[in-house]
């Protein structure tokens, strides 16, 4: 496999210029990730400390195993939401090494609104495990949350992926042989009881940790029985009365030992035998990922330059190189493993869909898993493509993605727009895992197109009444809703509604690869089957 | 995995973890480089950040005795969960309940008197088979509860052991 020939110039003056604006967005993501997770007020963090209770991120370092890499998602969650007060969506979700093991954690910020499930909550734990169910990874819950937040109730009680898919989901992980074990570490309430109780394994800590439907308050207005937290559901008699709760732990050290030991028993998965070799750090240096990204969304780049920043030895066996070529495919290694890449230099034409599909089929034939890297603004429009059947060409590389067998990945490298998102494994393409960097934006048109449309609209409206409008009055209708595009299309609002599963910084993305890569290699690949590609 | 060592009196909590080359050994906050290699003679040459020496290890149960530089030392793997458990005594150790429902055939100890982990306090009979209850820990028995011939239900409080003083 040979090595990609980068042909940047990395002491140009736009190199340099495009380097400090996104180290600059860097900086600034490390910030905000760093405010996400330990930036709280002081009367929060008092309050943990007189319930004689540990941080999230104090559990964790507990629970992990030391110095392994912990890939958390979706840091970022409802950082554009609630005013910006429910940080992580108050829960903290990620992929960890706990006893030598991969697991996924799912643990409760109760720094945070005493840990309160908010609706972003409940769709970050949700997608956390969707996430061990399509990996197979054990859980490990550390539970500490005050219940649903009530005046949100609507937004995350009934409905199909609300609260009661966290509980279908560790159902359907115990079916497939999953095992989750759970550490109680405040109440569990209501609900959130049914984690515990749902866990093949669970510990409970003795004095702070609890778990009933209801509690003494609530059973007492409902029935006037008084009772305290203890004798209600508290560590000794759940796990000496009721046998709702396991192991027993006289505090939060003692049960983080006990869940890793429970841990130090699971099985270890037979991972699925792909194509590998010795992994082989990246020829060219990650860091240069800085200089490639331009600093105006509407500009291109050369993805060759990015694909060289990833993967083993910078090295790509390129697919087709001749035809299609704002489509670049080939295979490459990371971590050692291979994979096949998909990525965008540019619009998606008739050839360049037919060749990802045909690339797809191969990846599918071979069992290679496949890595999407998105820079797209769409299918090409027009009279001519549309008679060449630009959208048939569209539904099949569409078709090829839905159906693939072998694991997806998807990067969001610059810019998402349109139906390209879906040809290149958007959100709803389930891929195994799908990051975003900084300067990442998505939205259905770009914003400026969206803007001028809807102001258009507005215009010809005010038209048909007689009025001719200022270009005062046009801009008044077009700044807001510009603003309004922008912000609801960054990478930011993106990470918030928790459309990817983190933004990552750029030099990053190799490890976070490496990791996803070995996830989705519990499960076996299967073989090929697709719908009808409209020839 | 978090593991402990106790060097003299002193405990170290110390972590292994894979580098490229080796290991990395966690101590607080810091990250060591270290390496063993086994030589052919039974000795080892361990390498601490970049350093080597030559070492003796051998291993007998829970201890490590370790020639280094002319001085021998002893440690003591202590594992968390037994050292975690010891921190903090349950309080549920402080009550002694009865594990089935029977009637008491002999009481060993009364209020006030010292007993040492092991030690018989009462002996029960229970479906025509007898079991004896031991104190799970050092300590001064508080109060009995129940008195020779008494019959009792499951999870009665049979004694109380005086709650230790927390250091």
């Amino acid at each position: 496999m040979r090595r990609i020939a980068s042909r940047l110039n990395t002491a140009s003056a736009e190199f340099r210029a495009n380097a400090e604006h996104h180290r600059r967005l860097a900086a600034e993501l490390k910030d905000k990730q760093r405010a996400a997770r330990f930036a709280r007020p002081q009367r929060d963090l008092e309050r943990l400390r007189s319930q004689n209770k540990l941080s999230v991120r104090e559990r964790l370092d507990l629970l992990l195993d030391p110095g392994t890499p912990f890939l958390e998602l979706s840091t970022l969650a409802a950082c554009e939401a609630y005013g910006g007060e429910v940080p992580g969506a108050a829960c903290v979700t990620g992929i960890g090494i706990v006893s030598g093991r991969e697991v996924l954690v799912n643990a409760g910020d109760a720094s945070v609104k005493g840990g309160a499930w908010y609706p972003l909550t409940v769709k970050k734990t949700v997608r956390a495990l969707d996430i061990a169910i399509e990996n197979r990874l054990p859980v490990v819950h550390l539970c500490d949350s005050a219940g649903g937040f009530l005046p949100l109730q609507a937004e995350l009680f009934a409905d199909k992926y609300y609260a009661g898919r966290i509980f279908r989901n560790q159902c359907l992980l115990s079916k497939l042989g999953i095992p989750q074990v759970a550490v109680v570490l405040g109440h569990c309430t209501a609900g959130g009881a049914y984690v515990p109780a749902l866990s093949d394994y669970n510990v409970i800590v003795r004095g702070t940790g609890a778990i009933f439907l209801a509690g003494p308050p609530l059973v007492k207005a409902a029935t006037g029985e008084e009772n305290t937290v203890d004798e209600l559901g508290g560590c000794d008699m759940h796990t000496s009365v009721s046998g709702t709760a396991d192991y027993p732990a006289s505090s939060e050290e003692e049960a983080i030992a006990i869940a890793r030991d429970i841990v130090g028993q699971f099985k270890r998965p037979q991972k699925t035998a792909i194509e590998w070799q010795p992994p082989e750090d990246p020829y060219y240096d990650p860091a240069e990922l800085y200089g490639i990204l331009p600093r105006d969304i509407k500009q291109q780049f050369d993805m060759h330059e990015v694909i060289a920043r990833i993967v083993d030895g910078s090295r790509f066996h390129e697919y087709q190189p001749n035809y299609g070529k704002t489509l670049v495919c080939g295979y490459a290694h990371l971590w050692g493993y291979k994979i096949g890449i998909l990525a965008n230099n540019g619009v998606l034409f008739n050839d360049s869909a037919l060749k990802g599909t045909h690339f797809i089929e191969l990846c599918n034939q071979n069992k290679t898993p496949i890595l999407f890297l998105q820079n797209i603004t769409g299918f090409m429009v027009g009279r001519e493509y549309e008679r060449r059947g630009i959208t048939k060409d569209g539904a099949k590389m569409i078709m090829a993605v839905s159906c693939s067998e072998v694991p997806k990945f998807t990067v969001m490298c610059h810019g998402s727009f349109g139906a390209g998102n879906y040809g290149m494994s958007g959100r709803a393409f389930d891929s195994r895992f799908l990051f975003s960097w900084p300067n990442h934006q998505i939205a259905v048109m770009g914003a400026e197109q969206a803007a001028n449309t809807l102001a258009d609209v507005k215009i010809r409206q005010l038209q048909r009444q007689g009025r001719t409008l200022t270009p005062a009055e046009i801009a008044a209708i077009r700044e807001p809703v510009l603003a309004e595009f922008q912000r609801k299309s960054s990478a930011y609002w993106s990470t918030s509604e928790i459309w990817d599963d983190g933004v990552l910084d750029p030099p990053d993305t190799r490890p976070a690869l490496g990791i996803a890569l070995s996830c989705a290699l519990n499960v076996p690949i299967g073989d090929p089957r697709y719908g009808i590609f409209r020839m | 995995m978090q593991h402990v060592f106790k060097l003299g009196e002193h405990e170290y909590q110390v972590a292994l973890s894979r580098a490229r080359q080796g290991y990395r050994l966690h101590l607080g906050e810091r990250s060591i480089p270290v390496n063993l290699h086994r030589e052919d003679d039974g000795s080892a040459r361990l390498t601490v950040n970049g350093v080597s020496e030559r070492v003796h290890l051998a291993v007998r149960g829970d201890e490590v005795f370790v020639h280094l530089d002319g001085a021998s030392h002893t440690l003591r793997y202590v594992h968390p969960l037994v050292r975690l458990a010891r921190q903090r005594h349950a309080a549920a150790e402080d009550e002694i309940r009865a594990p089935m429902p029977g009637s008491v055939v002999a009481l060993a100890v009364q209020a006030g008197q010292s007993v040492t982990q092991g030690q018989t306090l009462l002996v029960m009979e229970s479906m025509k088979m007898e079991t004896t209850i031991i104190a799970p820990r050092d300590g001064v028995v508080e109060a009995v509860q129940v008195e020779k011939g008494q019959t009792f239900d499951r999870d009665a409080l049979l004694l109380t052991l005086a709650p230790e003083k927390t250091a």
